[in-house]
């Protein structure tokens, strides 16, 4: 390159070139890809959705299949191993289940009534000729002295007493074990996830429409009709939403659709203030203006063109309302207004092991695990979203 | 600023009138009335029931009825259990719930504030990463789900606290906790991104500048600025903490509002449903109220009845 003048060749010509420029959804796509933990988020959320489409292969029971003899068996069994192959898991209720196999064969043992002696505490059973005697004498006494770690029970074989067990193995017949009513519990969260993710997608969806027609309206027209509507934001919104969504919830009786409509139709006042934020600075650039010398219609010029390049902060809001849709439907469930069994939310689900809490702590632990792992990969997600389409937001 | 504050008060006013009125007819909308059960009662019996609660009247009547009881704070009788009125449930439930929930607000604004703030003094350093870390999980696990948890450990498996009630001093920690919990979280989170937008500005650059101790850069001219959202966001929520949480009261069987909220819910009371949604509205509506006063004394810059 001695003489700057002479023409390039063609080696060179291409090293010199410019990048090809970025759109503005590639620049934000480049953007969210550094964010490590918005990645983790959309993992994690990819995941939950393979999990709610597919995690049913995983397990033989449908989500109402329900067997009493079953019920609240935990993941993990603490079984004694009496000898000669016998493995006996103690339920909590003090009834006696053959563990074989490795924990994949769990049969619940007969006990007549005659084998129940209620006044000395003890339950009778024979096993292979072997008479075997679960005696919860002690239960009552550990309940007073406070200690968790008192013996509630103990196992007489023959003339055998076990009081610690000796094996912890896995439940092979039900992963996560099952609730109150022999329920698998894994099949219930595979189907509380899509109740769940259903749930905040179309609420989401509702509050997404409204608010975005709302908002764009309001900011378009402006002048009066912009007061007036958003005097009317300002109103809805003084009053905790919640409240709304509870009344709306008794007025049209709980169930899968009402909570979609209710929790949409209240919560579209912050997208509706966005929207409209936006359109209001957007429809003082002059591609509006020419839009509008060219005779294009109102409402072509909202969707076609203010919309579209207001969907950066939309965007941001809706991954925001996701995790604040699936909490307040877990809280809707909480109080009794979720969906109707057999049906299940990870909600409801909570809700249902609140009782039984004290004996099976496992059937709380994974439905609200997995609400807060959802709305924790939500909130990731949102944050690398606001920072990557928002650059103006970004701190 | 007086004539702000009488502006303020008539459009409080006429935000209230509304919530009455979306409130009145929701409930009024519901179809059945509010003595239909499942097994019909007898048609006399229903009759002087409708009489007796003015169910009768033209719809406008009935509106007009309890806009005038709603001003002397008369919410009328509860529907599904004979012989209470409303009102006098809220006032047996509301100092329970306030007494839990100023413990709670307090424990938000004396942690979640100083957690902010040593957040974004040690920006990046471990005291940052451990309030970020704890800010982020507080945020994303639902309070029943702290409760149920705190029950669990604390009283079922430690045998420490009590599990329900409020008969001990000891038995404020739960509720409390799952009470201040996402509020403490947010409000961390708020402060520290505030802070850190306050640092960057001039009058920081200018104040550092002139030779001021980063102490009194720090708690003189970067800290009042940077509550402003913090106090926004502290007005609703203070309100809502106070006026008790439907789940939180339900799981530790505190008998305050939420409660109340909760079961008149479940016995689809009407008129209690619609006492405590009003009530609940006019708190939240006040706390606005006072917190746009607060603005005006913190931040000269916004001028009030503009």
């Amino acid at each position: 390159m001695s003489n700057k003048w002479d023409k390039l060749s063609k080696q060179e010509a291409q090293k010199e070139s410019i990048r090809p420029s970025l759109t503005y959804w590639q620049d934000a796509w480049r953007r969210l890809k550094k964010n490590v933990l918005s990645m983790l988020g959309l993992g994690a959320i990819f995941l939950l959705i393979l999990f709610a489409a597919f995690g049913n292969i995983f397990t033989d029971w449908a989500y109402s299949d329900q067997d009493l003899d079953m019920s609240n068996l935990p993941p993990k069994l603490e079984v004694f191993d009496v000898g000669d192959g016998i493995t006996l898991y103690v339920h909590k209720e003090y009834t006696l289940y053959r563990v074989e196999d490795g924990g994949k064969i769990i049969e619940k043992m007969e006990l007549p009534q005659a084998n129940r002696d209620l006044m000395k505490k003890q339950n009778h059973y024979e096993i292979d000729g072997k008479a075997i005697t679960v005696d919860y004498s002690f239960a009552a006494k550990a309940k007073k002295s406070n200690d968790p770690n008192a013996i509630k029970f103990q196992l007489l074989v023959d003339d055998q007493v076990y009081t610690v067990p000796t094996d912890k193995i896995s439940n092979g017949v039900y992963k996560f074990g099952t609730d109150g009513l022999g329920r698998d519990l894994f099949a219930r969260l595979v189907y509380g996830a899509r109740i769940s993710l259903l749930i905040a997608f179309i609420a989401t969806m509702v509050q997404f429409f409204i608010g975005v027609l709302y908002g764009g309206i309001s900011g378009y027209i402006g002048g009066k009709a912009d007061n007036v509507m958003m005097r009317i934001v300002d109103v809805v919104s003084t009053v905790p939403l919640l409240l709304y969504v509870i009344m709306l919830m008794v007025v049209i009786g709980p169930g899968l659709k009402t909570i979609c409509i209710a929790l949409g139709s209240v919560y579209w006042v912050r997208m509706a203030r966005i929207v409209r934020g936006q359109v209001l600075s957007i429809k003082e650039q002059e591609f509006v203006l020419a839009a509008r010398t060219i005779g294009a219609s109102t409402w072509r010029i909202m969707i076609r063109h203010l919309i579209p390049n207001a969907l950066g902060p939309i965007i941001v809001s809706l991954a925001m309302m996701i995790p604040n849709a699936i909490f307040t439907e877990a809280f809707l469930s909480f109080i009794g207004l979720g969906v109707n069994a057999p049906m299940a939310s990870w909600g409801t689900l909570a809700n249902d092991a609140v009782p039984g809490l004290r004996s099976y702590a496992y059937q709380l632990l994974y439905p609200s695990a997995f609400i807060s792992l959802t709305v924790l990969a939500f909130n990731f997600l949102g944050d690398g979203l606001r920072d990557a389409l928002d650059p103006r937001l970004r701190k | 600023m007086g004539k702000y504050v009488v502006r303020r008060l008539i459009s409080m006013v006429i935000t209230l009138w509304f919530v009455i009125t979306i409130t009145f007819f929701l409930m009024h909308s519901i179809p059945g009335g509010p003595f239909s059960r499942e097994k019909a009662l007898p048609e006399k019996v229903l009759e002087a029931l409708n009489e007796k609660y003015h169910l009768n009247d033209p719809l406008w009547k009935q509106y007009v009825d309890y806009l005038q009881g709603v001003v002397v704070l008369d919410f009328g009788p509860s529907f599904s259990r004979p012989g209470i009125f409303v009102w006098d449930k809220i006032q047996e439930g509301f100092p329970i719930s306030a007494k839990v929930g100023g413990i709670a607000s307090l424990l938000v604004i004396l942690f979640g504030v100083p957690a902010g703030i040593i957040s974004a003094l040690y920006q990046n350093k471990a005291p940052d990463y451990l309030v970020t870390i704890l800010a982020t999980l507080g945020v994303a696990v639902p309070s029943f789900v702290v409760a149920t948890l705190y029950i669990y450990v604390f009283a079922e498996k430690l045998g420490w606290a009590p599990a329900y009630g409020l008969e001990e001093i000891k038995s404020y920690v739960g509720p409390c906790l799952a009470l201040a919990g996402f509020s403490l979280s947010f409000v961390a989170r708020l402060s520290r991104s505030s802070l850190l937008e306050v640092m960057q500005q001039d009058y920081i650059r200018t104040a550092r500048a002139k030779g001021l101790s980063e102490f009194r850069v720090i708690f003189k001219h970067a800290l009042k600025n940077s509550l402003i959202p913090v106090i926004t966001y502290m007005g609703p929520t203070i309100a809502s903490i106070l006026t008790g949480s439907f789940v939180i009261e339900k799981i530790f069987a505190i008998p305050g509002m939420g409660k109340l909220f909760v079961e008149s819910v479940g016995n689809r009371d009407y008129t209690m449903i619609m006492g405590t949604t009003i009530f609940y509205a006019a708190f939240a509506i006040f706390m606005i109220f006072i917190v746009d006063i607060a603005y005006g004394i913190i931040d000269p810059r916004i001028k009030l009845g503009d």
